[in-house]
């Protein structure tokens, strides 16, 4: 791992057991995401995009297990680590951000104790990495330690003016009232304002983001998005934006990772993949993206559909989509291929 | 299209298919107790607030706007799946505001496409019962030609005729939209409102649908009325944009004038926000709007746009401007529609 990346997936695969049997929702993942890096990955429904992002931040559901493959994130590999071990790094170092911000807040909690409670397990977090106490042999200081302080009253009055901070940081109007609202009471852009100023309140290191506009309107998109953008560079993290629009990826991303039945396809720079786009299934999703009117230009289908994934195909898995398939795509598993500096792809054209 | 001023010189176009006048429909607000001595005024939602439009037969009209908008409630008047506080919807020169207009005379004209397929299609209907159920019921053909229908139309949108017998749940959701889609054609009605066709779709399947209601339109001599959120989606279907904003109907006119020269700063700034796929044009972190779209409970006075407008002056909260025409076809409702050009 090269000290540039914040977090690096090697081979990672995670299935999801059924009485039917398991399906691979991904499969051989590798993945760098580097420091101060806006990352999309874009795919469509069931190409296993979000279970991506859930892996990262640890919150696979049940009957999903990881198969193989590590996460390292400074040097530690987090599949291996115990649960609660990789709680000091997760939702704290790496941060999330979900696509329905009215799930994501407690509805019976004003919106300021929750912002509370996140920045004061962040301070007991970092009290904890600088004098580790787990693993101490004095059982009960462990324990008063990591006892997670509960705010359900009142915010406490040393954290007041950090949390007006952060929510005069994510431009909220009026903060000091916005602190005393439950989350039904705010608007849609807002309730997701209230989140990221959450997530971003951690300082995280790596934030992943799950559609994070895809609920929201267009013009509070913008205003989202921009925000997302312009945060990036004040609280030095890196973002992971999943989403399923190459529009929104176009205008945020540094980099886009296009996703396909639970592989990474093709690995871009934005520009060179908008410019040249390898992959046969990227081609055809631009090609599936309706600019300009109806006169000027048809849409092409890509056509079929997902595979399912139960029972993948042999060899690449968009070969039975693919207009330029071959002999081989049919049997083997495509390498990826380094196509230029910034651009990867998984098909045998390119070889 | 008529706004309230020119509506009566105008002469009967033989090409308009629908036409809202003055349409209204006010939602009262939930959970107000019941007291009639009381001075406060009973609080409604103003959905749709006095919307004239004209749809042009064999057109596409496109309804954009953002959610709140009242583009839906707008369909759902239309369609009378609701009920209208007042004014008049005429299709085809018919008042089917008029009591005493029956649905199924309605229905066999005007169909609608839902943006969900799953919760449109009864999960224990075979997909050939949910498209021959409306025929039964609004036309007057015997059994073997029902079924001729059914086969016809599942064609027309591109399934074989097993997809009949089979199930919603056995069908993908491009496949349940394209089921939806037929058993709107089904009844040849002479107008498809269709309400976030393809908001529920992958882009590829999105393709699929968008090309498919391009093509029916083309054979079948199709009327649409398009509600959509999705600009580029507009684009490349309509002909015709109208731009709703909390309840009001702000711009009208061509989609290429519309979308390419916008003149409503509410517009402007839509169509600002609306992300393009281009890496080297990104435009999204340039777009300058601020706050949201208001409540319809309390809308603001004068121009709803006003508290966001970068335009807006005295006179804009005080007086509702009203649907003015600055070009060919081209309608604006702002008091200072120079400033945007």
């Amino acid at each position: 791992m090269s000290s540039n990346n914040v977090l690096s997936v090697r081979d990672l695969a995670v299935a999801y057991e059924s009485k039917a049997g398991s399906l691979r929702a991904i499969d051989g993942i590798d993945l760098d995401i580097g420091q101060n890096e806006f990352l999309a990955v874009v795919g469509e429904s069931g190409c296993g995009k979000s279970t991506l992002g859930l892996t990262i931040i640890g919150l696979l559901p049940e009957k999903s297990r990881i198969v193989s493959g590590s996460i390292t994130y400074k040097n530690v590999d987090l599949v291996k680590l115990p649960p609660k071990k990789a709680l000091q790094y997760r939702g704290t170092e790496i941060g999330m951000i979900f696509q329905e911000p009215l799930t994501s807040l407690n509805p019976v909690y004003k919106v300021g104790l929750q912002i509370a409670e996140a920045i004061s397990i962040r301070n007991l977090r970092r009290s904890q990495l600088n004098n580790p106490v787990i693993g101490s042999d004095s059982e009960s200081e462990a324990k008063k330690v990591t006892k997670i302080p509960r705010f359900r009253q009142k915010i406490p009055n040393e954290l007041k003016s950090e949390i007006i901070d952060w929510l005069n940081l994510v431009r909220i109007p009026d903060p000091e009232q916005i602190l005393d609202r439950y989350a039904f009471e705010l608007s849609g852009g807002m309730r997701q304002r209230v989140v990221i100023a959450m997530a971003l309140s951690q300082e995280p290191s790596l934030l992943v983001a799950d559609e994070p506009t895809t609920a929201l309107d267009v013009t509070t998109q913008a205003q989202v998005l921009k925000l997302m953008k312009e945060l990036m560079d004040k609280v030095k993290t890196s973002i992971v934006l999943v989403t399923h629009d190459f529009a929104v990826a176009s205008q945020v991303a540094d980099r886009v990772v296009v996703m396909y039945a639970g592989k990474i396809v093709e690995d871009a720079e934005i520009h060179n993949i908008f410019s040249s786009p390898l992959h046969p299934y990227t081609k055809g999703l631009f090609s599936c993206i309706p600019s300009g009117s109806k006169r000027e230009s048809s849409l092409k289908a890509i056509p079929g559909s997902i595979p399912n994934l139960m029972y993948p195909p042999r060899g690449c898995r968009f070969a039975p989509r693919c207009q330029y398939v071959m002999d081989v795509c049919q049997v083997n598993a495509p390498p990826f291929i380094q196509k230029q500096q910034n651009q990867k792809v998984a098909c045998f054209l390119y070889e | 299209m008529s706004s309230s001023d020119q509506q009566e010189d105008e002469q009967p176009q033989e090409l308009e298919i629908l036409r809202t006048v003055h349409l209204r429909k006010f939602y009262p607000v939930r959970g107000q107790t019941f007291d009639p001595f009381s001075r406060k005024k009973k609080k409604f939602v103003s959905a749709v607030d006095d919307v004239s439009i004209t749809i042009p037969k064999g057109k596409t009209v496109a309804i954009v706007g953002e959610s709140g908008c009242g583009k839906t409630s707008l369909a759902q008047t239309i369609m009378g799946l609701t009920p209208i506080t007042s004014g008049e919807i005429y299709l085809d020169g018919l008042c089917i505001t008029d009591r005493k207009i029956k649905p199924r005379q309605l229905y066999r004209n005007i169909q609608m496409v839902f943006q969900d397929p799953d919760s449109s299609l009864d999960p224990r209907m075979t997909v050939g019962d949910s498209i021959a159920e409306p025929l039964q019921e609004l036309t007057s053909v015997n059994k073997q030609e029902i079924k001729e229908l059914v086969f016809k139309s599942l064609e027309a949108v591109g399934l074989s005729k097993e997809f009949a017998f089979r199930v919603p749940r056995e069908l993908s959701g491009g496949q349940k939209q394209r089921v939806a889609i037929a058993r709107a054609i089904a009844p040849s009605p002479k107008i498809i409102l269709l309400d976030e066709p393809t908001s529920a779709l992958d882009v590829s399947v999105q393709a699929q649908i968008l090309s498919l209601l391009l093509e029916l339109q083309r054979n079948y001599k199709l009327t649409y009325v398009l509600i959509t959120h999705n600009i580029a989606v507009a684009q490349y279907l309509s002909d015709t944009v109208a731009v709703m904003y909390a309840g009001n109907l702000v711009e009208y006119g061509p989609t290429e004038t519309i979308l390419g020269k916008p003149r409503h700063p509410y517009t402007i700034a839509l169509i600002a926000s609306a992300p393009v796929p281009d890496p080297w044009k990104r435009n999204l972190l340039k777009a300058d709007i601020r706050g949201e779209v208001p409540s319809a409970v309390d809308p603001p006075t004068g121009c709803r746009f006003n508290p966001r407008c970068p335009f807006a002056e005295l006179k804009c909260t005080k007086e509702k401007p009203q649907l003015a025409l600055i070009g060919q076809e081209h309608l604006v409702a702002c008091h200072f529609v120079e400033k945007t050009a």
